[in-house]
């Protein structure tokens, strides 16, 4: 009891901590900066499923967030559609690829499946620049602000946190219930995820689609965020940011790549010297966390608290409760 | 519910690999609430068949049938649908999940809560889900794993996986478990609380399929055996008829 | 048209050389690593150095290639496979080389530079050669070469033999007394030393680029997928299908669909014939 009360409080703080952001955070530079962990966190929520549920190994969201840019772009800036409408559609258009992408490829293997994805981000960008008179070519396009009380860095900033936690919230019931287990049982065991009878590409597609949906959505809201986007802010680079926030993190768990996302995101930004090497910063720490915690740094904390406070595993006998099982057999029918 | 209590058949069943013969015509018919050994020596298409049964393999020629229902081109999913379940040699368990989490899985067919229904957490949802894991608390300490429940599937020892793997088998609901050697590095007391569930399931009546190399254990338990060698069947039939039969014991007590 | 034709097959040779990497690679460890297009990369930027910045001969910049290569091969090796292949996570080395290859290519950016530069010329030519322009020759003869180069080595020599051993069965060779780390790595070592000769090759079509890497890894695997892993002659075949259809590609509609069509044509061969043209069918890629 004592952890489910320690994991309650430092929820509530960290609410409390979110909800009041605007008002100590330092400068109009740090609000931008969580107003931009909470944009990238919308796409990571929905690519963790993915990546830290399903255990597919997406280097392509880059690809969707660019759709979803460009889309509200056009939409709400270019063609003066409402921008909340136009957010929609980005997410519907994100989802719809999403399908378009994962339909073929998720029935390939790993190696196969993450060069398509990486294709497919790659494909995006040169559409993105072929056809100039959509999206601005390599000059890009304006990134359209929110309506009124949106328009404002709080505002804004209100906007995306609350997106985000929506998104946080349907993933964490997800991840909790039998859909979390059948995600998990296809990344750790596929044997048995059909043997139970988990529909295993049915349900990859589905965690593919969702993702998405969120990056779409991401997408439009970062597209206003940056106020103007070109082919050059969606490299590839960025989809192994996503992707390692949620390994750094660690799979399996909502909160873990959360924080991957906040350190990972505002340690350039604080530390200098890392900002400059950039990604190499990036490749060399997802190395290290493959070679020595390749769950993830949140077990790392568990491993390290393990060992300091070393639980005596009790051996008990296997003595079953026959009559206990002829009821819980019996109930079933 | 039904008049006759449908039965799991292997009809006539024959498996190539190749140009490799693993099974050649082999029936087997596996009949709720009766446990039903099969035995044979290493590469005698014990496995094979069970595969084939559950859904990893398509038969060459021959059938399987449930009831009235060909299973023969059934995806494994559809079996573990229909109330097929098994266990694996090797225990497949996901090992970042708890005992319970991993026994849970197995109520995946019963599961009616759809994508979005889960993601937007209806009330039906955590309904059902408070009912699967109330049921498999219940079958969990009916196996006997009740002290682990919320253990770390990669922290148990060799038996208790084995009970976990049986024990999602059984929040399944199914009609007929197969079991693929279940003794394999357990002790003699183990081995002794694994019939008295295997006697449990029989009295609930669940076809069990028992495969194994323990020989005496499987005569003891077992209301009818069938035997393999090479990919043939010798001999099946009641336990004790199977047993002192000649041709079976010059197979195990021969070269 | 027929500079079309030479193009796309000097372009295609480099891709068909960086599935013959793959499958050396493959064929001891069963791994597709990240970091296969970055050898070529290397090998690219570090021939370009030696002979450009250091003017040196650039029989100096080959070796320099060539070592740059292998070095970075048994790097992939000991740092992103070594230790990975020992845990049964079967993606794990999927992420060790992606980061390794990371590594690696913004490393290269940060000390070359950003920008493409241009790959000095070998032997003195002018540079209105035409088709006999020797950015053409070097890579198809050189992708020509290695593939004669392995059908012999693997034919012919001792280590050769072995690395086909435990490609069919690594748990066999083991138990023959074969050492599969040390041969893993030597495997490693040589498919690092051709994908940095490759890169060098092709260095007057390709020009010094460190975000070549990525690209290479993925048009290579193209070429890998469409010939189907495991045979030298694919990866030839695909390579020259996807370096052909790029600069068919290029020619009619502009150049601004490259990608999209190369990756149209791997999305089809692998729906149709998911081991590629000339693939086992029983080999199972992870």
């Amino acid at each position: 009891m004592n952890s489910q009360t320690t994991k309650v409080l430092s929820l509530l703080v960290g609410a409390i901590l979110i909800a009041t952001l605007p008002f100590w955070a330092g400068d109009q530079y740090q609000l931008h900066l969580a107003a931009l962990i909470a944009v990238y966190w919308i796409l990571i929520a929905g690519l963790n499923l993915v990546v830290g549920f399903t255990g597919q190994l997406s280097i392509g969201h880059v690809g969707l967030l660019s759709i979803g840019s460009y889309t509200f772009a056009i939409l709400a800036g270019k063609m003066g559609v409402d921008p909340t409408l136009s957010v929609f559609v980005s997410g519907l258009l994100g989802g719809l690829c999403g399908l378009a992408l994962g339909l073929p490829s998720l029935r390939l293997p790993g190696f196969y499946f993450a060069m398509a994805t990486m294709a497919f981000s790659m494909i995006v960008n040169e559409i993105v620049l072929a056809q100039v008179d959509l999206t601005g070519g390599g000059i890009g396009l304006p990134g359209p602000m929110f309506p009124k009380p949106f328009d404002s860095p709080i505002g804004f900033y209100y906007l995306v946190t609350a997106i985000a936690l929506f998104v946080t919230w349907l993933t964490w019931n997800i991840a909790r219930r039998m859909w979390g287990r059948a995600f998990i049982s296809i990344r750790d065991n596929p044997v048995a995820a059909q043997a139970v009878g988990v529909p295993v590409f049915k349900a990859k597609l589905l965690a593919f689609v969702f993702s998405g949906i969120t990056a779409g959505v991401s997408g439009a809201v970062f597209a206003s965020l940056q106020s103007y986007i070109t082919p050059d802010t969606f490299v590839f680079e960025l989809s192994m940011f996503f992707f390692v926030c949620i390994i750094i993190g660690g799979r399996g768990s909502i909160i873990g790549p959360f924080l991957g996302t906040v350190v990972l995101t505002a340690l350039p930004e604080l530390v200098s010297p890392l900002a400059k090497l950039g990604n190499f910063f990036y490749g060399l720490l997802l190395l290290v966390v493959v070679l020595v915690v390749p769950e993830g740094i949140g077990r790392m904390f568990e491993i390290i608290s393990e060992r300091l406070r070393p639980r005596i595993v009790h051996r008990e006998p296997i003595t079953p409760d026959l009559n206990r099982l002829a009821k819980a057999l019996k109930g079933h029918e | 519910m039904s008049v006759m209590p449908a039965e799991l058949q292997a009809i006539n069943i024959s498996k190539q690999f190749g140009g490799l013969s693993a099974l050649d015509q082999v029936s087997l018919t596996l009949r709720p609430g009766e446990v039903h050994g099969l035995i044979g020596p290493n590469g005698s298409g014990k496995t094979t068949l069970l595969n084939l049964l559950s859904g990893y393999y398509q038969p060459t020629s021959g059938s399987i049938k449930l009831g009235d229902e060909d299973l023969s081109l059934a995806s494994v999913q559809r079996r573990a649908a229909v109330g097929v379940a098994r266990t694996f040699q090797k225990p497949r368990l996901l090992p970042m999940l708890s005992v319970l989490e991993n026994a849970t899985l197995g109520a995946w067919s019963h599961s009616e809560s759809g994508f979005v229904a889960s993601a937007v957490s209806l009330p039906s949802v955590a309904r059902e889900d408070k009912k699967f894991l109330d049921q498999t608390t219940e079958l969990l300490h009916g196996v006997g794993l009740g002290h682990v429940i919320h253990r770390r599937a990669n922290l148990l020892d060799h038996a208790e996986q084995r009970f976990l793997e049986i024990a999602r088998g059984l929040a399944m609901r199914p009609s007929f478990i197969l079991l693929d050697e279940p003794a394999g590095g357990l002790t003699t007391q183990e081995i002794e609380h694994l019939s008295q569930v295997i006697h449990t399931l029989r009295s609930s009546g669940i076809g069990v399929l028992l495969v194994e190399h323990h020989t005496d254990f499987v005569f003891r338990i077992s209301d009818r055996v069938t035997t393999l060698n090479v990919g043939k069947m010798i001999k099946h039939g009641a336990s004790d008829e199977v047993r002192t039969d000649p041709e079976v014991i010059r197979v195990y007590l021969g070269a | 048209m027929l500079t079309v034709i030479v193009t796309g097959l000097a372009i295609g040779m480099l891709y068909a050389s960086i599935a013959l990497v793959y499958n050396v690679m493959f064929s001891t460890s069963k791994v597709l690593s990240v970091t296969t297009g970055h050898l070529s990369m290397v090998g690219g930027v570090f021939g370009a150095y030696i002979i450009s910045v250091l003017q040196m001969h650039w029989l100096w910049g080959l070796l320099g290639a060539v070592l740059a290569g292998a070095t970075f091969g048994w790097l992939t090796d000991v740092l992103a496979i070594r230790r990975v292949l020992a845990r049964s996570d079967e993606h794990l080395w999927l992420l060790s080389t992606l980061a390794l290859a990371t590594m690696v290519q913004q490393g290269v950016g940060l000390w070359w530079g950003t920008e493409p530069k241009p790959f000095p010329r070998l032997i003195t030519q002018e540079f209105g050669a035409g088709l006999m322009d020797q950015k053409f020759w070097l890579p198809i003869g050189m992708a020509i070469v290695m593939t004669i180069g392995l059908e012999f080595f693997y034919r012919k020599t001792m280590y050769g033999k072995v690395f086909i051993a435990m490609s069919e069965d690594a748990f066999a060779a083991r138990a023959r007394g074969v050492s599969t780390d040390k041969i893993r790595l030597l495997s490693y070592v040589l498919s690092g030393a051709l994908g940095g000769l490759a890169g060098f090759a092709a260095g007057q079509l390709t020009f010094a680029f460190f975000a070549l890497g990525h690209t290479l890894t993925l048009l290579g695997f193209i070429a890998l997928a469409v010939g189907g892993l495991g045979s030298n002659i694919g990866a030839l075949i695909g390579g020259a299908a996807l370096g052909l259809l790029n600069s068919f590609a290029s020619y009619y509609f502009g150049g601004e669909y490259q990608q999209t069509i190369a990756v149209g044509l791997l999305m089809v061969v692998l729906l149709i014939k998911p081991e590629g043209l000339l693939g086992a069918k029983n080999v199972r890629p992870v």
